[in-house]
């Protein structure tokens, strides 16, 4: 329990409204079911994380400054989150505040011309997508679901897209950040500490963007983020898109430049090849991995279900399994031919076959509109009730698709033990990023059953296994690295110790709850 | 000071060892306004190992080190000593061209390695360099990259760290550190045989420590090798001019064609300074200067190994369409300049001899900053202000705009030429550049690489930001070897 | 109907938020994007759909205690179905409406009672209806309208006023209204008047689920007698209970149910009601939760422990609520223009009346009328039509309030209008 003191002076700075320590309502912030890869031996260990202290609900940056004054004088942990969702948002120990951003919920500005929005915390994708395509715009929106807050991930955590051939990934869509640093200073980066705007968040010199975040961010490890300015991409469609119906109901009519395809190619290399000539050729909305697997676990469960039980079936699907979705989005009719025409190319010279999903409304309606609002994610809890990804570093391409060969060869043999659920094996998700840049990223899926601790600990195996073969390979650091420092560190550059320097240096009294980010102590 | 020089010549060898008056003197100073400092040595190492052991030296007794990669002529004054005792430590000698990847448009290179030996080796495998704006002949690619000069061709430039990729950095404490998805698992070859192409400038993990390598000056430590993008080398390649007497009437064509992403090199010249780029001596350039509308886009369109002939019609086509929209005629031509030439001179190589920009007069005091496209007309009439003010001859005066990360920032860069014999005139320049300096910061202008007398300015109007980076600096260089006197340290 | 019962429920929530969200493919615009009013105003995660069942979940494990403060902050919540709607998009094993329910019959069981709730169901036990206005009085609506009475004669169709209706003065109109379109459109109706008795479904809501069985009973009795062989409210509240918390209780009705708008939109479709005269007017309709996504048939249990496994059909979507009949009415009217708010359907935005919310937290209550009185505004509409009499009536107070200038209407008076 927090002294009483330190809870009146929050109440006081805040209003009592916006402060509880009531217990049940503490335990709506401890529960993190989703990605979380502590192994613990009970389930309800691994499902519950430390209960906060309380919970305080800030209105303003002032709100934020002075939550973290009283922190820092009487030495209270704390823990930053916006929407919430997965295990790193929540305290990683005992006797840590959440920080819920859930009032600071503005969009500030949307510059078209300059094409950058200026957001507040719990901003999340889908509400900016909704204003910035009023003016032909988009963010990038991340693959987890625009039900997510798009500063969290722009600031401080991954950010791969399923649009990231055009909408890049968060870590490199940043602007200018106001950060309430884990003293209570804030500290403006790039053009807005200098009162120039925010279109810029390098500089002047060095850029402190490089301590902000790396692939990954801190995770609430080095203070509270409070506005960011995070670029927006040309949408080329004018105007608005009538959707009906909810999710996998969704019709809308396919606007005229847009279209969808689902391109089947024969090999890892073969798939790989054609991404790489995508990518030079510069053509191109989307391009990700979408495998039968994820799409019958999202789609069809109970087909998924069945089919999981006959060779014969499994066998024969198995040979499709190097397909992505492609989306062209163009500016003009001569833009569209020539991206057709590139595309058809490409395909014929890889060995694919290539179908036009656009010209099937019903089943284009649904998959390209929930591929562009990214809003198909949480369909992936259908078939097991969980489900959890690993390997996924940003590599050149060719190796992120080794990455899904070697996680679908690792996961077989937990399927075939029953310890994971039956997916049809290869089953990553990821593409290629920006454009002709041609790096990307595959991150390797596996099901399991949250209540089922067999399944669980599946999980968590074979984790550790794709991480190893990661290693050994080697394969890059990917996503499982988050706050993983001290083992990944000494793989990969003892990067982790100069992470822990930066955060002896920005959060000395390490207050800013570190267990995503970095101790400032190796443990 | 016998026994660092011992040290230094048993690391470097004798022959890479200079105390001689003549080497000095090339270090001492440059184009800058930045107060000359003869260094104490000058050191040229040629490999990793060697830079390492340099850098441990100082940290023993205290030696401020300068790092530098590009030849003369320089400009900006970061390499001039700020402290007696200095030693230059010049990574030209580290030329190698490690490996370029053409599958994934990547070069691994060390920072001796000039812009034309890299495009004539990205060549070979089809490839280009991104280039800024005909960067002198001497000057290196990681050096450009590293101090963020922006390139000519927008829409490759997704972040600011682009082109840059990964780093093989000493810091200031001596420790080696790789950056990006170069750090590991694995060696180079190691990666390399698994396909990775150290592609990935984040991380690793979380913190991105080639952001804080990029723009200090070498003040946090020396880069011992990059990775750096590159791109397919243009089959097919067309170039065209929108001119304008006013600048504003360039602005909404320019945020368009960048927003639609069509086209490749784009950028906006003064009549100056088109005229200084296209030809090399002065008269001819005085001439063509009078003959060229105030200002010039140049913009280029690329075919690459896919339809590259399709591409460019079609391109050419939505761009005229756009062109229309905003009342803009766009041509093939400058009158009387032939349709290739600049495409000829800007797309892959270096500036020719003398370096453009001192061309017209001999040098050139550059003032620049970032901003937004929409706000370059208020910095252009603050600049003329300024001009008038202490009566500069308007017509010496060049300008570049420069539009980075796809169209979303500027650069905007203002070329103050002069005759550095005429003591009256270097005076004048000198006070112009004060004082214009600090009124674009006054008005707006994001100094995000200050130079010199641009620190003081820059780190005024944001103590936060250099309370911050002083701790950044106490982590990688906490000896203060590394550039003293520079930036905010 | 037990919180234990639905614990894989509870622990199968995966924090995604996706609760408090119109379903992500809807959203047009930051201002109309949130779809539980509850948290939209308390901001506290456990306001939420799924935070309330993370503190079912958390009392049921014993990690935390049934408080008065938990107590409060279940029942600042209308139990709208929003979050069910929302969260069921993606997911088929959880059901969070049916988990909220739960945990309020706990609380009532455990005596963490809502004092103006208590206050309702006293009112309830001693004059048949939720306000406390006389037993005596619930027939007046009806007075000198020249119908049926089920009690002395059978009918056809047996119309149902619902405690609101029947004691809600300002609202006599459009209940009057309903009954003599029927019968205009030559409809054998009946109306149990003065005898009849509360349907019982906002009783169950505040979680006394005794109280529903009670009066299902009796409606059913009532119905029996009358010889109809339908059964049709107008008040969106009663439809809902009757088409599906009376078959959930294993308490059949036998007759076909229908809300007045399903009735009237068939009448105007057989060319039995003609709207013929213009209603120049630019409104927008606003779905009450117990008609749209609420207002489902039940269907049937299905018997299993792992809710993944459970054939779709059993899965309460909201997709098959009463959506289109009230928008055919409105589109049948001359000169009337219907623009649609960005929330409707299943996803619509709760009025705030409903849960027992308007009577324990009328702050809240009218807050929330007044977020759905905006939205109605973005639009340009003049009028907000709607098809149940605690949504017409949480409206009128809250516009009262506030002074803005937009009408309340029901559907039924805008027919009335037109014919």
């Amino acid at each position: 329990m927090l002294q009483r003191d330190a809870y009146k002076e929050l109440e006081d700075t805040i209003g009592p409204e916006n402060v509880s320590e009531e217990q049940a309502l503490l335990d709506g912030y401890a529960w993190q079911p989703s990605f979380s890869s502590s192994p613990k031996e009970k389930l309800d260990i691994w499902l519950w994380r430390p209960r906060p202290e309380a919970v305080v609900l800030p209105g303003s940056t002032e709100d934020v400054q002075a939550i973290l004054k009283v922190c820092n004088r009487y030495k209270i942990k704390f823990k930053a989150m916006s929407t919430g969702w997965g295990a790193w948002n929540s305290p990683g120990t005992e006797g840590v505040i959440q920080i819920d951003l859930r009032r600071m919920n503005k969009i500030l500005e949307i510059n078209e011309e300059n094409m950058y929005a200026l957001i507040e915390p719990y901003v999340v994708g889908a509400q900016l997508q909704a204003e910035a395509m009023k003016k032909g715009l988009t963010p990038h929106i991340i693959g987890a679901g625009a039900n997510t807050s798009v500063l969290a991930s722009s600031t401080s955590m991954g950010g791969y897209g399923g649009t990231g051939i055009s909408t890049s990934m968060s870590g490199r869509n940043v602007l200018g950040v106001e950060w309430v640093m884990p003293n209570g200073d804030i500290l403006k980066l790039g053009a807005p500490g200098s009162n120039a705007g925010w279109f810029c968040g390098d500089g002047p010199g060095p850029s402190l963007r490089g301590i902000m975040r790396g692939m990954f961010g801190a995770a609430g490890g080095l203070g509270v983020f409070t506005k960011c300015a995070v670029k927006l991409f040309h949408w080329p469609v004018p105007h608005e898109v009538h959707v009906e119906g909810l999710l996998l109901d969704t019709m809308i009519k396919i606007p005229e430049n847009i279209k969808f395809y689902f391109c089947f190619l024969p090999s890892f290399e073969r798939f790989a090849d054609a991404a790489y000539k995508i990518g030079e050729a510069e053509i191109g909305y989307m391009l990700v991995k979408q495998t039968i697997g994820s799409t019958l676990a999202t789609m069809a469960p109970h087909l998924l279900r069945a089919i999981a039980q006959n060779q014969s079936i499994k066998a024969a699907l198995n040979a499709f399994e190097h397909i992505f979705m492609f989306m062209i989005a163009a500016n003009s009719k001569r833009d569209l031919e020539y991206q057709e025409k590139a595309l058809k190319k490409i395909i014929s010279e890889t060995e694919g076959v290539l179908i036009t999903i656009s010209d099937m409304p019903t089943t284009a309606s649904m998959a390209l509109w929930g591929s562009i609002r990214s809003s198909l994610t949480p369909l992936a809890f259908r078939y097991s009730s969980s489900f959890a990804t690993t390997l996924g570093s940003l590599v050149a391409w060719d190796n992120a698709v080794l990455q899904s060969k070697a996680g679908s060869e690792i996961k077989k043999q937990f399927v075939e033990r029953g310890e994971l659920f039956e997916d049809l094996v290869d089953n990553p998700w990821g593409g290629i990023y920006e454009g002709s840049t041609c790096f990307g990223h595959q991150e390797e899926i596996a099901f399991f059953d949250a209540h089922d601790l067999k399944t669980h600990k599946g999980w968590v195996e074979f984790e550790k296994t794709c991480v190893q073969a990661a290693v050994d390979t080697p394969m890059g650091v990917g996503i499982s690295a988050l706050g993983k420092g001290d083992i990944f560190g000494p793989l990969a550059g003892n990067y982790h110790i100069w992470q822990r320097k930066v955060k002896k240096a920005f959060d000395k009294e390490d207050l800013a709850d570190s267990t995503y980010y970095i101790t400032p102590e190796e443990k | 000071m016998g026994e660092l020089k011992n040290k230094l010549i048993g690391i470097v060898g004798s022959e890479s060892f200079f105390e001689d008056s003549e080497t000095l003197e090339e270090y001492t100073s440059d184009y800058s306004f930045v107060e000359p400092k003869k260094p104490m040595y000058v050191v040229k190492p040629e490999s990793m190992k060697e830079v390492q052991q340099i850098v441990k030296l100082p940290n023993e007794n205290y030696v401020p080190l300068i790092p530098c990669s590009s030849g003369v002529p320089r400009f900006r004054g970061d390499t001039i000593p700020s402290k007696d005792g200095s030693v230059i430590v010049d990574l030209s000698r580290m030329k190698k061209i490690i490996r370029v990847d053409r599958r994934n448009k990547v070069a691994l290179i060390e920072p001796g390695v000039t812009f034309g030996e890299l495009q004539a080796e990205a060549e070979k495998h089809g490839l280009k360099v991104l280039m800024p704006l005909c960067p002198r002949a001497t000057k290196s690619v990681i050096g450009s990259y590293l101090e963020r000069e922006p390139i000519i061709i927008p829409k490759y430039h997704w972040d600011m760290t682009d082109p840059l990729l990964c780093t093989e950095v000493v810091f200031g404490t001596g420790d080696i550190f790789r950056t990006g998805s170069a750090a590991g698992p694995g060696t180079l070859e190691e990666q390399w045989e698994s396909g990775q192409a150290q592609k990935n400038p984040m991380g690793p993990a979380q913190t991105d420590l080639v952001k804080i390598i990029q723009g200090s000056q070498g003040t946090m430590g020396i880069v011992t090798w990059a990775s750096v993008k590159l791109e397919l080398l243009p089959k097919v390649q067309k170039s065209f001019f929108v001119l304008s007497q006013n600048f504003d009437n360039l602005i909404g064509f320019i945020y368009r064609i960048l927003r639609l992403k069509l086209g490749d090199e784009c950028f906006v010249l003064n009549n100056l300074n088109m005229a200084s780029i296209l030809n090399e001596e002065s008269e001819k350039i005085k001439n063509l200067k009078k003959e060229l509308p105030l200002w010039t886009l140049a913009f280029c369109i690329a075919g690459y190994d896919m339809l590259p002939k399709e591409r460019i019609e079609y391109q050419e086509k939505d761009i005229k369409d756009v062109a229309q929209q905003f009342g803009l005629e766009v041509t093939p031509e400058i009158p009387g300049i032939i349709a290739t030439k600049l495409q000829d001179l800007i797309c892959t190589k270096p500036s020719k001899e003398p370096y453009w920009k001192l061309r017209y007069k001999g040098a050139s005091q550059d003032i620049f900053f970032l901003t937004t496209l929409d706000k370059v007309p208020e910095f252009i009439k603050a600049m003329n202000d300024e001009v008038e003010k202490h009566k500069y001859p308007k017509e010496d005066l060049g300008v570049y705009i420069q539009p980075i990360q796809q169209g979303r920032a500027c650069h905007c860069e203002f070329n103050l030429t002069y005759d550095p014999t005429d003591s009256d005139a270097v005076r004048m320049v000198k006070d112009l550049f004060n004082s214009a300096s600090e009124k674009l910061i006054d008005d707006g202008g994001f100094f995000s690489r200050p130079y010199g007398s641009w620190a003081d300015m820059a780190y005024d109007k944001c103590e936060d930001t250099v309370t911050a980076l002083r701790k950044v600096k106490e982590i990688f260089d906490p000896n203060k070897v590394m550039n003293p006197g520079k930036l905010c340290f | 109907m037990e919180l234990k019962d639905y614990e894989r429920d509870m622990t199968g929530c995966s924090r995604c938020s996706i609760c408090k969200w119109i379903p992500l493919n809807q959203i047009k615009s930051w201002r109309f994007a949130n779809v539980c009013p509850s948290i939209s105003r308390y901001n506290f995660h456990a306001y939420s759909g799924g935070g309330r069942m993370l503190m079912g979940l958390s009392i049921l494990q014993g990690r935390s205690e049934l408080t008065e403060v938990v107590t409060d902050i279940i029942y600042k919540c209308t139990l709208c179905g929003a979050c069910d709607v929302s969260c069921k998009q993606y997911r088929d094993d959880i059901d969070i409406s049916e988990t909220l329910q739960a945990f309020r019959i706990r609380c009532v069981e455990e005596g963490q009672l809502i004092p103006e709730h208590t206050v309702m169901i006293d009112n309830l036990r001693r004059e048949g209806n939720v306000f406390g206005k006389p037993k005596t009085e619930r027939g007046r609506w009806a007075e000198g309208l020249d119908v049926k009475d089920i009690n002395e004669e059978q009918a056809d169709v047996f119309f149902h006023a619902g405690c609101n209706y029947s004691y809600d003065e300002e609202l006599w109109p459009i209940v009057r209204g309903a009954v003599t379109l029927l019968e205009n459109a030559g409809v054998d109706v009946g109306i149990a008047g003065g005898e009849e008795s509360c349907c019982g479904g906002r009783a169950y809501e505040i979680g006394y689920q005794g109280e529903l069985e009670k009066y299902a009973e009796d409606v059913i009795g009532r119905v029996k007698a009358s010889g109809a062989n339908k059964l049709v409210t107008a008040c969106s509240d009663c439809y809902s209970t009757f088409k599906y918390y009376y078959p959930k209780i294993g308490k059949a009705l036998g007759v076909e149910v229908l809300h007045i708008t399903e009735y009237i939109d068939r009448l105007i479709r057989e060319g039995k009601i003609k709207p013929t005269k213009s209603v120049p007017m630019r409104i927008t309709y606003h779905d009450p939760c117990h008609l749209g996504r609420r207002g489902e048939s039940y269907v049937g249990e299905w018997k299993g422990d792992n809710k993944l496994l459970r054939p779709l059909k059993y899965k309460r979507t909201g997709k098959e609520g009463v959506y289109t009949p009230p928008r055919n009415i409105l589109k049948s009217i001359p000169g009337l223009e219907l623009v649609e708010m960005e929330r409707i359907k299943e996803y619509s935005w709760c009025c705030g009346a409903g849960g027992g919310v308007k009577e324990a937290y009328p702050d809240f209550s009218i807050w929330t009328a007044m977020e759905r009185v905006e939205e109605a505004k973005a639009t340009g509409a003049e009028a907000i039509v709607t098809a149940c009499p605690w949504c017409e009536r949480n409206f009128k107070d809250a516009i009262k309030e506030s002074g803005e200038r937009v009408e309340v209407y029901d559907v039924i008076e805008l027919v009335l209008r037109a014919i």
